[in-house]
């Protein structure tokens, strides 16, 4: 499966908002997840692109991947 | 042997890649920023962002008419100016030739954080004599104790700045976040053009340094250089103080607090031998206000770092790269600054807040270096000890 026809259970979007607020709200979006939901984060700030994936490995949630949407933004796929 | 053909294309490919695609891990940044620093002090003085926008200010005030005397120099030919003016334009180069150049907007409450939070950085490094670069960064490079009280006030300001940000997170909503942040439809394509552009302004660059060179200011054209190659640096990194010290509150990650310290380990043995063996003044550097100076400032300034989302230099390379909000930081920043400094010097506050103190000159050079480094590796290993029990981590 491609990373875009990923189903997200919930969708952050944290477009316009610069580091740290992107990540903050993803981290506490995360904490209210249950198991294996799918996180959907909408971000336009470059630093996401490393910021999402780190932080996933980190905290042993399972990144998805990303793509690049039409629109200069950035969609991520995280799994609880 | 067949001969590959395109080899020269891969190769540039490759490296293409290495520098302006990938994002350089914190410590590679740290090395390289360590080494410039280096450079520029030996070519002129130790690297600080607050004294610069100090003298914009101070512009500003004069042209309004608000402050009478004009200052001393110019803008292009103050030197803490002249090298942020180098890193805005490296930011931007490096931006655009990685293709992450946008004019990205921001909602409204964003805004307001970043002109607050600027101004609060402002402040604060006029009470610590320096901004994170200055006051603490150098200074602690120059083995100022100033810069270790700064160092203790940006960790708590950081604390209290990311309170704050999680209050506001449950307290006020923003509305419309995504709908005023992506660029128009059918604008410029920044991101095709970028590394042409990008090109370009590396060259204006050289001319610059060439242009300063004959007109007898050759110092001032390698500060714009070397700030210029600081800028790409901290961009390619993506270099932030504000991380360093917020990270270990928000995450528990120290990635770049430790990129920092391996910085400051390379930076702090390079300034003392430049400085033990008289190539630069021992003194030179050490004018932190210790502790109350340095303490204070840092705490404001590292909550105001935290609202506005980078810290000074993190603030003119978020805004080379198209940042409206840390633009607006800047301006903060540069407005509050002077004025604070100006008000601390008159009212005779300023004798009060302490003085700079070389560690050298308490605990010789090799009881000061030795002390430097075990401070700085317990730090490290206090920062990784924190990444596996998330004991200071906040929420």
């Amino acid at each position: 499966m491609s990373t875009e026809d990923i189903q997200a259970d919930t969708v952050l979007d944290a477009r316009g908002l610069s580091c740290p607020m992107p990540m903050l709200k993803m981290k506490k979006m995360l904490k209210s997840m249950q198991k294996d939901q799918i996180l959907e984060v909408l971000s336009t700030d470059p630093g996401s692109k490393n910021d999402i994936p780190g932080y996933c490995e980190k905290q042993n949630y399972k990144f998805l991947g990303y793509y690049d949407d039409p629109e200069d933004f950035t969609r991520y796929y995280v799994q609880t | 042997m067949q001969k590959q053909p395109g080899f020269l294309r891969q190769e540039l490919g490759r490296g293409y890649n290495l520098i302006f695609q990938e994002t350089w891990p914190a410590w590679i940044s740290g090395i390289f920023l360590a080494i410039l620093a280096l450079i520029l002090f030996l070519w002129w003085h130790t690297w600080g962002v607050a004294g610069g926008f100090s003298n914009w200010g101070q512009w500003i005030y004069y042209l309004l008419g608000i402050d009478e005397s004009a200052p001393q120099k110019g803008p292009l030919l103050q030197g803490m100016s002249v090298s942020n003016i180098g890193l805005l334009v490296g930011a931007f180069v490096s931006a655009l030739i990685s293709k992450q150049f946008a004019l990205q907007r921001a909602p409204r409450l964003e805004y307001l954080k970043g002109i607050v939070g600027g101004a609060l950085m402002g402040i604060g490094a006029a009470l610590a004599a320096g901004c994170n670069v200055g006051g603490f960064y150098s200074a602690l490079g120059m083995l100022d104790l100033g810069g270790v009280m700064m160092m203790l006030g940006l960790f708590a300001g950081a604390y209290l700045g990311l309170q704050y940000l999680l209050w506001e997170m449950e307290n006020l909503e923003q509305g419309g976040a995504g709908g005023e942040s992506s660029p128009k439809k059918g604008g410029f394509d920044w991101k095709r053009a970028g590394p042409y552009i990008g090109g370009l302004f590396f060259l204006l660059i050289l001319l610059a340094f060439q242009t300063y060179s004959w007109l007898g200011y050759t110092k001032m054209g390698g500060v714009l250089f070397i700030g210029f190659l600081i800028g790409m640096v901290m961009h390619r990194g993506r270099f932030c103080f504000a991380n360093a010290f917020r990270e270990p509150f928000m995450t528990g990650d120290s990635s770049m607090m430790r990129g920092v310290i391996i910085s400051l380990i390379i930076y702090g043995f390079g300034a003392a031998a430049m400085k033990w063996s008289f190539v630069q003044p021992p003194g030179a550097g050490v004018y932190h206000p210790f502790w109350l100076g340095s303490l204070g400032g840092g705490l404001i300034f590292g909550f105001g770092m935290l609202l506005a989302g980078g810290c000074a230099s993190g603030s003119i390379w978020r805004a080379g790269e198209g940042h409206l909000k840390l633009w607006l930081a800047v301006l903060g920043f540069f407005l509050l600054n002077y004025p604070t400094s100006r008000f601390l010097d008159q009212s005779g506050i300023k004798e009060y807040l302490g003085k700079g103190i070389f560690i050298p000159a308490i605990l010789t050079w090799q009881g000061g270096l030795v002390l430097f480094i075990l401070f700085l590796l317990g730090l490290f290993i206090l920062l990784r000890w924190n990444e596996y029990t998330e004991k200071f981590v906040a929420f």
